[in-house]
């Protein structure tokens, strides 16, 4: 078995119009057994500008906190913030360094340029390989079940209510199809104005 | 050895399933003799190709037998006329092919001392050595080899069928073997698309043009080859023949300097 | 002197490749109960690999008046699985001088594949059809014969991608205001068709062609329409 299903993760980001969103689901588990549900697994790194980091929780934790050291540092040496673009090359970059012994976790980056406000989603391999797409990224446990949902709930531009309804049902349903993740979920919807966090309610089995 | 696979239709007699079943768990618990399992094909055919078109079915094969990179056989025969209405092609393992070879030939000479006239058509053939080949893998003894039945039916319609050594097979309208796979059959695909009412004529010449290509990039691969066609009265394979080959190309990639 | 030698490592293992008995063909069924007939989706791809053996297969075999099968797997054993279940439903016909039911064919099914437990079918089932009070049925097994009766179910290559999608649609699963309508013939049908689009876009093993027969009480009505053959 794979070390990235060690302690389970399911994530997903989508584009709407003018919108993006991304949601995560709360397991944290030593394999098939369940250890939290309350797990962080969506960060902010920016204030429009988030990352969801599934694989190995020791990972998780120890990378986020090497990217928000490095977009704090960015944000005092540059005096603002950093886009999503720049900030993918960054997480590429990381990841790319530890070639021959990776952090094990699949990044999904999701939010909005801090001038343009225009939506941007990304993800990358465990070891920096970049990945921009116009509608949706998944990664984790059941990737191959958000697949399916992404690829027939998603429409493009959708407002930022629809694409809550569409992001929450593809994770729900997905999660529930897997026994490494679920037992909740968060999601995540930026806007230019305002960010929205909702928790979701899920089968807790 | 071949009575082992033909049934002795003059006279039917009642199989004791228990005496089968005692004799395969005895083959397989005798280990005090060598067993003769084929592991690795040792002398290889490479790509079998095969079409079906409106008036017939065409199938090719080069006539190489290979022993590793070594080009060993030359002028071996890959294609069998089993009777008038099917011809067969073998890839893999040319020892298991003659095999092969000899079960059909003594399946023949069994059909035709009933004297009724009844023959085997291809897709028959066809069933037949996907059982074979089937049987010989869930014994873990494996004959080695993808078999491309080219024919016709009772009816008289044409028939194109696959069986490889763990019993996978199917009919379509073309199939390739081995290399074949990767580089003639997208060139068949494309020409069944233009020209999807293909006569045996226009399918002889694009074996050819597969087979030639086949010859450039298939290390494996001669430029000798033999063609076979069934048609709606007979079948019959062709002498080997050698297509025109122009190496002058050949100067032209770059970067491999 | 004595010399020591480390036993302790070992260099490079001799790699033996062995011969394996199966080969992955890939391909998915989708079977769907509705009241008084059933759906059965099943795209016509056979691959090996990476590559397209044949793009023309059919994979769902109808086995008698109101009852079909769609199998996915391993070719060689869907092949042999096959013609003996055909010929132990000839030969309960012959007995009983009536078609078998459903329920008694996934039995049957059920128990041909654990005679072969120890050196297994692989191979992944789907039963189809019209039961004994005339309702449609689905039953779905695993290589080895454990079975269950449901109202949908995706095998094959692409069952993670499609199963998800089924439990929302036709399940109604975390949907809090739904109020499920009863399932219609049509409904089904686009259902299936749009789904088997949806997986052929991200299953290389699924695509080409999607068969959807519709089973009910008029007998088996099948279509067929084009996917993505890339």
């Amino acid at each position: 078995m794979s070390i990235l299903e060690y302690n389970g993760a399911s994530i997903v980001a989508m584009k709407g119009k003018n919108c993006v969103a991304i949601a995560a689901d709360k397991r944290l588990g030593i394999r098939f057994q369940t250890v939290s549900c309350d797990f962080q697994k969506i960060f902010p790194m920016g204030k429009k500008l988030f990352i969801g980091l599934p694989g190995l929780a020791t990972d998780v934790q120890t990378f986020a906190n090497e990217l928000k050291f490095h977009t704090n540092l960015y944000n005092l040496s540059e005096s603002r913030e950093i886009s999503p673009k720049v900030f993918l090359s960054m997480v590429s970059n990381f990841l790319y360094q530890r070639r021959f012994g990776p952090y094990f976790i699949e990044p999904v980056i999701a939010g909005l340029d801090p001038k343009t406000d225009e939506p941007f989603i990304a993800s990358t391999d465990l070891i920096g390989c970049p990945m921009v797409t116009d509608d949706f990224v998944v990664a984790g446990t059941c990737l191959e079940q958000l697949y399916g949902m992404c690829e027939t709930l998603y429409k493009p531009d959708m407002q930022p209510d629809e694409l809550f309804e569409c992001i929450s049902q593809s994770l729900l349903n997905a999660q529930d199809r897997d026994a490494y993740s679920g037992w909740g979920g968060v999601v995540y919807v930026i806007e230019p104005n305002k960010i929205t966090k909702r928790e979701l309610k899920a089968r807790m089995d | 050895m071949a009575g082992m696979y033909t049934t002795h239709m003059h006279l039917p007699r009642m199989v004791d399933m228990k005496e089968k079943v005692a004799e395969f768990w005895q083959e397989e618990a005798s280990l005090s003799q060598p067993r003769k399992h084929t592991l690795q094909p040792i002398v290889t055919g490479t790509s079998v190709l095969g079409i079906k078109c409106r008036d017939g079915v065409v199938v090719a094969a080069d006539t190489l037998g290979s022993y590793g990179s070594l080009a060993r056989f030359r002028d071996i025969s890959r294609l069998m006329k089993v009777n008038d209405s099917t011809i067969i092609g073998g890839f893999g393992d040319y020892a298991d092919f003659q095999f092969i070879m000899k079960l059909l030939e003594q399946q023949t000479i069994d059909d035709n001392v009933v004297g009724d006239g009844v023959y085997r058509d291809a897709p028959s053939i066809h069933n037949w050595l996907r059982c074979v080949l089937y049987n010989r893998r869930s014994k873990m003894n494996p004959l080695w080899n993808t078999i491309v039945v080219a024919g016709r039916d009772f009816a008289g319609k044409p028939y194109l069928g696959y069986v490889d050594k763990i019993g996978v097979s199917f009919t379509d309208k073309s199939v390739a073997t081995g290399f074949g796979s990767y580089i003639a059959q997208p060139m068949m695909r494309k020409a069944m698309e233009e020209n999807p009412n293909m006569s045996v004529e226009e399918a002889k010449r694009l074996m050819e043009r597969c087979l030639k290509v086949l010859f450039y990039r298939d290390c494996r691969s001669l430029n000798r080859f033999q063609i076979g066609v069934v048609t709606e009265t007979e079948s019959s394979i062709s002498d080997p023949i050698s297509a025109e080959t122009d190496w002058s190309i050949g100067a032209n990639p770059s970067g491999y300097e | 002197m004595a010399v020591l030698v480390d036993e302790g490592y070992q260099t490079h293992p001799t790699v033996q490749h062995r011969f394996f008995p199966y080969a992955q063909n890939g391909g998915t069924v989708v079977a769907v109960a509705g009241e008084d007939f059933s759906v059965v989706g099943c795209d016509t791809r056979l691959s090996e690999g990476y590559s397209i053996l044949s793009r023309d297969v059919s994979k769902v075999r109808k086995m008698t008046k109101s009852g079909l099968l769609g199998c996915v797997g391993f070719h060689g054993d869907v092949l042999t699985l096959t013609k003996m279940l055909d010929a132990k439903m000839k030969q309960y016909k012959h007995t009983h001088g009536k078609d078998m039911s459903c329920e008694a064919m996934a039995q049957m099914l059920s128990s041909t594949l654990y005679y072969r437990r120890f050196f297994p079918y692989w191979v992944y089932n789907m039963v189809a059809g019209i039961d004994n009070n005339g309702k449609g049925c689905v039953f779905s097994y695993d290589p080895v014969g454990s079975y269950e009766r449901e109202t949908y179910r995706a095998c094959g290559s692409a069952s993670a991608i499609i199963q998800p999608l089924l439990d929302n649609q036709l399940g109604y699963k975390n949907q809090s205001n739904a109020n499920p309508a009863p399932l219609t013939r049509d409904r089904v049908r686009t259902m299936v068709r749009d789904i088997f689009a949806a997986a052929s876009e991200r299953d290389i093993y699924t695509g080409d062609e999607v068969e959807i027969s519709v089973i009910d009480a008029n007998g088996i009505d099948t279509q067929r329409f084009p996917l993505r053959s890339d």
